[in-house]
């Protein structure tokens, strides 16, 4: 649904799409590479990669766990699939989300990287993401609608995974490589970040085998999620209603 | 009366529905909106539903149209029906245009696209909103929002109309208009429920009433029996 006239209420409207991601990368490259002095030479592009993906996913979860519960005055006057409010704002952020990508690898490119067959990796890589951002999404809205107090802590969360998912250190200059393996393992989040950098920056191909499993993983959530909502439509409306 | 010759559309047996009454306690505090109600809805009538603020109108509405359900007790729905609340100003997004709010409106309640589209032009003449139908609705006055809100939902078909005291708001004019268009869709095959405070309109508009005082029916029946006993009751 074309929802995104939200876009209106602002003066710049939708420059903001690029603008705040962009200032975001500003903030991080003034602290760590101007003030804290990084190693690499390559900062500034590894930070976009990172920083650029991971707004994507925290921007639309937080987002999609507060919906349902924002839109408790429609909720109060239709029956309505609740899935339908944390998937609205899910498919707002991928319209989103494709203009911050093209202007990623516009960037990428103008600096010299170029475009080979490993970009193909980034439709499943794309897509993968995409479902980790729905099962994400859907969670969050019902924790959320159920238990008012999740509204608290999924900020927090994030804020974990943006410390932990080496947004602006590299999970792979970790002194200990089975530390680097574990956090790879044990972190969805980091694994797609370091995917998005292996492709776009060393046009190398990511771990097929840990892509696929995240990706089912997520799709099994996601289907999950959708089925339990239908199942509990009424109980949720109650919940959003009332607590 | 021939009303035990007609179909049941919908029927409520000892519904109960329960609230919490405090959420920063973790104490068992409920708050019982409806207790044991239980009436029947027959194809094609128009029921009044009377009580205060307060009284479980809302909540009751609420239960047919499905989007609660009940704590105790059984709603059955007649197979195939849908019964769909007609409330103004339904999730009206203010910084869409009043057509995108009719379109997104028409939609909700159950029209597909298409569908919704081709109400447009009836609901821009009826709601006599003219060039601020293009505005977005945070522009709009009050009485503005009422008649887009009240028109919109006006325009969508569905088997049980169940009717939150819309009739309430807009100017003197607006009133009598939508009071008419009411009547014509009363006057066919449509069953309604209707809510209001006022027993001018329930008068006017419905067949047979209910008055619900906290959370009973305490009167049911023939209209003017009823709004006796309401209006005795609650001056």
């Amino acid at each position: 649904m074309a929802l995104q006239a939200g876009a209106s209420r602002y003066h710049l409207g939708f420059l903001w799409w690029i603008l705040e991601p962009l200032l975001w990368v500003a903030v991080f490259y003034v602290v760590f590479e101007i003030i804290l002095k990084s190693e690499r030479a390559d900062f500034l592009v590894f930070l976009m990669c990172g920083k650029l993906a991971f707004i994507w996913f925290s921007k639309a979860v937080t987002q999609a766990s507060n919906s349902i519960v924002a839109n408790r005055g429609l909720i109060a006057k239709v029956d309505i699939p609740k899935s339908l409010f944390p998937m609205a704002v899910v498919q707002e952020s991928l319209y989103r989300q494709f203009v911050v990508f093209a202007l990623l690898f516009c960037s990428l490119w103008v600096a010299g990287y170029g475009v080979s067959m490993a970009w193909f990796w980034l439709v499943p890589l794309l897509l993968v993401n995409y479902l980790m951002i729905v099962a994400c999404a859907l969670v969050g809205a019902c924790l959320v609608c159920v238990i008012r107090d999740f509204s608290m802590v999924i900020p927090l969360g994030m804020t974990f995974l943006l410390f932990t998912s080496g947004i602006f250190w590299d999970v792979r200059d970790l002194a200990n490589p089975e530390l680097t393996s574990l956090v790879l393992a044990v972190n969805p989040v980091a694994f797609i970040l370091d995917a998005y950098r292996q492709i776009l920056m060393y046009q190398s191909a990511p771990d097929a085998l840990h892509l696929i499993l995240i990706g089912f993983g997520s799709m099994l959530i996601a289907v999950f999620m959708f089925h339990l909502m239908r199942r509990t439509s009424q109980y949720l409306a109650y919940k959003a209603l009332t607590a | 009366m021939s009303k035990a010759a007609r179909d049941v559309m919908l029927e409520l047996v000892d519904v109960c529905h329960v609230y919490p009454s405090s959420k920063s306690t973790f104490d068992h505090g409920q708050h019982r909106v409806l207790d044991k109600v239980s009436f029947v809805l027959y194809r094609g009538e128009t029921l009044g539903l009377l009580g205060r603020n307060g009284a479980g109108k809302t909540t009751t509405l609420q239960l047919m149209a499905g989007i609660l359900a009940p704590t105790s007790g059984k709603i059955w729905r007649g197979p195939g029906c849908t019964a769909s609340l007609l409330s103004i100003g339904l999730g009206f997004r203010p910084d869409l245009s009043g057509r995108d709010n009719a379109l997104l409106s028409a939609m909700l309640q159950g029209a597909s696209r298409k569908l919704a589209r081709s109400f447009l032009p009836e609901i821009k003449e009826f709601s006599e909103l003219g060039d601020s139908f293009e505005e977005p609705v945070k522009t709009y006055s009050t009485g503005m929002r009422a008649r887009l809100g009240f028109t919109t939902a006006l325009k969508t078909h569905v088997d049980i109309l169940l009717i939150d005291e819309v009739l309430s708001v807009g100017d003197a004019s607006f009133r009598a208009k939508a009071e008419t268009a009411m009547r014509e869709r009363i006057g066919g095959e449509q069953t309604v429920v209707f809510v209001s405070h006022s027993p001018r309109q329930v008068e006017a508009l419905c067949d047979r009433a209910i008055w619900i005082e906290a959370g009973q029916v305490s009167a049911e029946g023939n209209v003017q029996e009823v709004l006796a006993t309401y209006t005795s009751g609650t001056v």
